[in-house]
């Protein structure tokens, strides 16, 4: 039941927009993939093309054997979540569940058995006769669930299925949704714009952007090991330091950048490290030090804010604002100056990044 | 909104329902008279004028015709309208704005204007029969109230379900049928109504389209009021508020009135 | 690909009986007055040059114009209190408009004759007032006319602006009185400004109503109050002269196009809550 789904080089436009961009996909039978970015990347576009809900300019999309790419959507046999559920709000629970067996032809005693099964799986059994309009967010959530699975499908997609949910059911249904998608072993497409949601539920996510994968990988490898600066920026590290020279010591590298950045990086931990690179870290992982002689990039503070567990400083540098972190024991004041040294556990290496 | 208001506006508020209640009260008093000239207080009581309506012919056959042409002339705005009207919410950014304009242009143009035209163009030009020009005129008389009813219940319909009957595996034009009509059926009601009415109490584009032998109850009630002045008419016209009544009943029923003030 | 044509396949037996039977008539109509013996424009000049047609044409505007002032005025200030009385009159108020409106135009200039006659309600109720100089001629009168027109289109009026007046928030009403407004400083300066789109719709819809009408001109006007409806009907049907009856019909289509795109423009440009 569970198939691969392959997209091979998908372009497609809006009238003259290019929307997707040669993009090319592979999500492994059983798997579950995010496809992650914000509004306008492209993201809904692939997942309505897989859909069959718009045409590709080129390329193509192959489900198991088959290929999709000319196939109408209704012979797909693809199991849609909406953001919006788009519950049918003339029929029962119960027919919402069993359109999609009513239109494979199933007699109308086995689909009912069927639907209610997977109403019963969804824990929804007692609610089968109302109208979507008598239910909460979470249930319909759960119907529209039910409606998509019951068909056995052999692709499972999910448009920001949980966007329009309170912050505690949407940690819980993203759960329930792992579960079902788990236990069915189907494979999966979840569309969001939440990192945090798509980090905790998938095997894999893309994160996208202007039309094209930024970077695919597992969660834990985009969130420490981002490839590029965009894919950094959107997993929060926050400063980005280009360096232009290095110098080595066994896996010791000292790198120099303008402005009398200077930092000693650790080629056992960060990987190996080339002549010009830009060095990425998050706010907590760039720490400020009064001392001023010290190796580190040089820089006057500006605005502190508390967070709890640090301080966090805005700070201007030879290589533009930074933010860095310090320690809640020496809170320093606007406008001292002060080094910001790295810490390398923190840190990640991207390339350099072409000159704008 | 509510909140106190000056007595005077409420007693013109009431002068106002006066002057708009009066004369059809007086219309149905008139209907009721006993004699053989219209005139209100009506002196003596009595049914007979309801039964002169269909001991005479040009009323019976008139009736006939004009709910003939109603519906379908109303059926066939229908099954043009909803498809534009469904064309109009669903492929908005394929098709130009002008093309709803062009729907509301039978109401833009003066219906006399029209009807004088679909004489001139269709009826004599073509030499189309009085009967087809009179149901295309009326056909196009409704077909605005189809589409913008229908169109303002499809505004609020939210298409995504139509996708998702389509990944369940329902073909899109079974889809039309199964999921979208079902979900607009009080647009469709409504919009049912207001065309019949519309082309029931229509006087300006029949008035050129009739015929020997073919005549619509609204002409029918002109060329008699302009001959003898009888409470035969006084009788038409109460059985034509009935039928209002009626179809006010059946719109509070299926929609509430206030789909009236949208 | 057939679904990028899908939007103009579904909306093409619509738009083919709009074009087919309402443009190409229409345009033929209008395209057929400057196509006559007396030249490009000879059929304007001759209208215009006719006194009689001078006159049907200027009492039809000012009948037009009276009715949307009264129906203008009489609708506002019902559809205020309409829109202010309590739910449960409120509908009953609605239904109390809606009624005259789905019943005919005939219907209800019929009952006029029965009202203005010379035996008619009002004359019989002012004979027996002993009123100097009563039973007056009233049916065949301009005022008659008049008069059946605002009551025609009342209720339209009526109904029109209850939907636009329900739709200002009541947070800024209340706004305005805690800020200091009495109630009529807050009808003056926010309820009216608000509805002044509303009202110019009403207006267009009355003014084009008036302007156009048939039935009621030639029920309660008779030939002594010819407009410009009745005037195409008589031109067309009882004088056969098809050329004057399409200038007529042309002159009938600029004024309504006119009053309506001009109005449309400007209410647009009114409408405080459209930026």
């Amino acid at each position: 039941m569970a198939a691969p789904l392959s997209l091979e080089h998908l372009t497609a436009h809006y009238g003259t927009t290019k929307v997707l961009d040669d993009l090319s996909l592979d999500v492994g039978a059983g798997e579950l993939v995010s496809l992650l970015g914000a509004s306008g990347c492209g993201k809904t576009t692939t997942l309505r093309l897989t859909a069959g809900f718009l045409a590709p300019t080129a390329g193509a999309i192959r489900l198991g054997d088959t290929d999709l790419t000319r196939l109408p959507a209704h012979r797909r046999n693809i199991g849609l979540v909406f953001q919006n559920y788009a519950l049918f709000p003339h029929l029962s629970v119960l027919d919402n569940v069993a359109f999609g067996l009513k239109q494979r032809g199933m007699g109308s005693a086995e689909r009912t058995r069927k639907a209610d099964d997977m109403l019963q799986r969804v824990g929804l059994a007692d609610l089968a006769e109302r109208l979507p309009g008598e239910l909460s967010g979470g249930q319909r959530q759960r119907v529209a669930l039910a409606r998509a699975l019951v068909i056995e499908p052999q692709l499972l997609m999910f448009d920001e299925p949980l966007s329009n949910l309170d912050a505690k059911l949407r940690v819980d249904m993203r759960v329930e949704i792992r579960q079902l998608q788990r236990a069915n072993g189907t494979t999966s497409v979840f569309v969001t714009h939440d990192q945090e949601e798509a980090f905790s539920i998938s095997d894999r996510v893309a994160i996208m952007d202007a039309g094209r994968i930024r970077q695919f990988d597992t969660p834990e490898v985009l969130y420490q090991r981002p490839s590029n600066a965009f894919v950094a920026r959107f997993v929060g590290f926050e400063n980005l330091i280009p360096l232009t020279s290095a110098t080595r010591q066994g896996s010791i590298v000292h790198a120099k950048g303008d402005g009398g950045i200077s930092v000693v990086l650790d080629q056992e931990q960060l990987g190996a490290v080339p002549d010009r690179f830009t060095l990425a870290t998050r706010p907590d992982g760039l720490r400020v030090s009064p001392d001023a002689d010290a190796e580190g990039i040089p820089s006057t503070l500006g605005l502190r804010t508390y967070l709890g567990r640090a301080y966090h400083y805005q700070a201007e540098t030879p290589a533009g604002h930074l933010v860095a972190a310090g320690p809640l024991s020496r809170p320093l004041d606007i406008g001292a100056t002060a080094r910001l040294v790295p810490e390398l556990e923190q840190c990640c290496i991207l390339p350099a990044e072409e000159a704008p | 909104m509510t909140g106190r208001l000056h007595p005077g506006l409420i007693a013109f508020a009431v002068l106002v329902y006066i002057f708009l209640m009066g004369p059809l009260i007086i219309v149905i008093g008139s209907s009721l008279s006993d004699t053989t000239f219209l005139t209100f207080p009506p002196q003596g009581l009595s049914l007979r004028w309801f039964e002169r309506i269909f001991e005479m012919a040009a009323f019976r056959r008139t009736m006939v015709t004009s709910f003939q042409v109603a519906t379908l002339a109303t059926c066939f705005a229908l099954i043009i309208g909803i498809p534009a009207a469904y064309a109009l919410n669903r492929y908005r950014v394929q098709l130009p704005g002008w093309l709803s304009t062009l729907f509301v242009l039978p109401i833009l143009v003066p219906e006399i204007v029209l009807g004088f035209s679909l004489l001139r163009s269709v009826q004599v030009g073509a030499g189309l029969p009085v009967f087809s020009t009179l149901l295309i005129g009326h056909t196009l008389l409704v077909l605005p109230y189809c589409v913008r009813v229908i169109s303002a219940s499809l505004a609020s319909f939210d298409f995504s379900i139509e996708e998702a009957a389509i990944s369940l595996g329902s073909p899109p034009w079974k889809t039309f049928f199964t999921v979208v009509l079902p979900n607009v059926r009080s647009g469709v009601i409504a919009a049912f109504i207001l065309a019949f009415i519309t082309s029931i109490n229509d006087v300006s584009v029949a008035l050129f389209l009739t015929g020997p032998g073919i005549s619509t109850l609204p002409i029918q009630i002109l060329a008699h009021v302009e001959q003898f002045f009888d409470p035969v008419i006084a009788s038409v016209s109460v059985l034509l508020m009935f039928l209002t009544v009626a179809v006010m009943a059946v719109v509070e029923r299926t929609l509430g009135l206030t789909f009236l003030t949208k | 690909m057939l679904k990028r044509f899908m939007g103009w396949v579904m909306s093409a037996p619509a738009t083919a009986l709009v074009v087919l039977c309402l443009i190409v008539p229409v345009g033929a109509t209008i395209g057929a007055t400057f196509t006559t013996d007396a030249g490009p424009l000879g059929s304007y000049l001759a209208f215009l040059g006719s006194g009689f047609r001078r006159t049907v044409l200027w009492r039809t505007l000012e009948i037009a114009l009276l009715t949307t002032v009264f129906s203008l005025l009489i609708g506002f200030l019902t559809a205020y209190v309409v829109s202010r009385a309590p739910a449960r009159w409120r509908s009953v108020l609605i239904i109390a408009a809606v009624f005259p409106l789905l019943t005919g135009v005939v219907v209800r200039s019929f009952a006029f004759l029965i009202l203005l006659g010379r035996n008619g309600m009002v004359n019989n109720a002012l004979v027996w007032l002993g009123v100097e100089g009563a039973p007056f001629p009233m049916l065949y009168t301009q005022g008659a006319v008049i008069i059946a027109m605002v009551y025609l289109f009342v209720p339209l009026m009526i109904l029109t602006l209850v939907g636009v007046l329900e739709n200002i928030p009541d947070d800024l009403i209340q706004a305005s009185s805690s800020l200091g407004a009495s109630p009529f400083q807050t009808f003056r300066q926010v309820i009216f400004p608000l509805a002044v789109p509303g009202l110019i719709v009403g207006a267009v819809l009355v003014f084009t109503g008036s302007f156009t009408a048939y039935a009621t001109p030639q029920l309660v006007g008779g030939e002594s109050v010819m407009v410009m409806g009745t005037f195409l009907h008589q031109q067309a049907m009882v004088a056969f002269d098809w050329d004057s009856a399409s200038t007529i019909a042309a002159i009938m289509v600029v004024v309504t196009l006119a009053v309506v795109l001009g109005m449309t423009r400007i209410a647009k440009r009114l409408n405080p809550m459209s930026t």
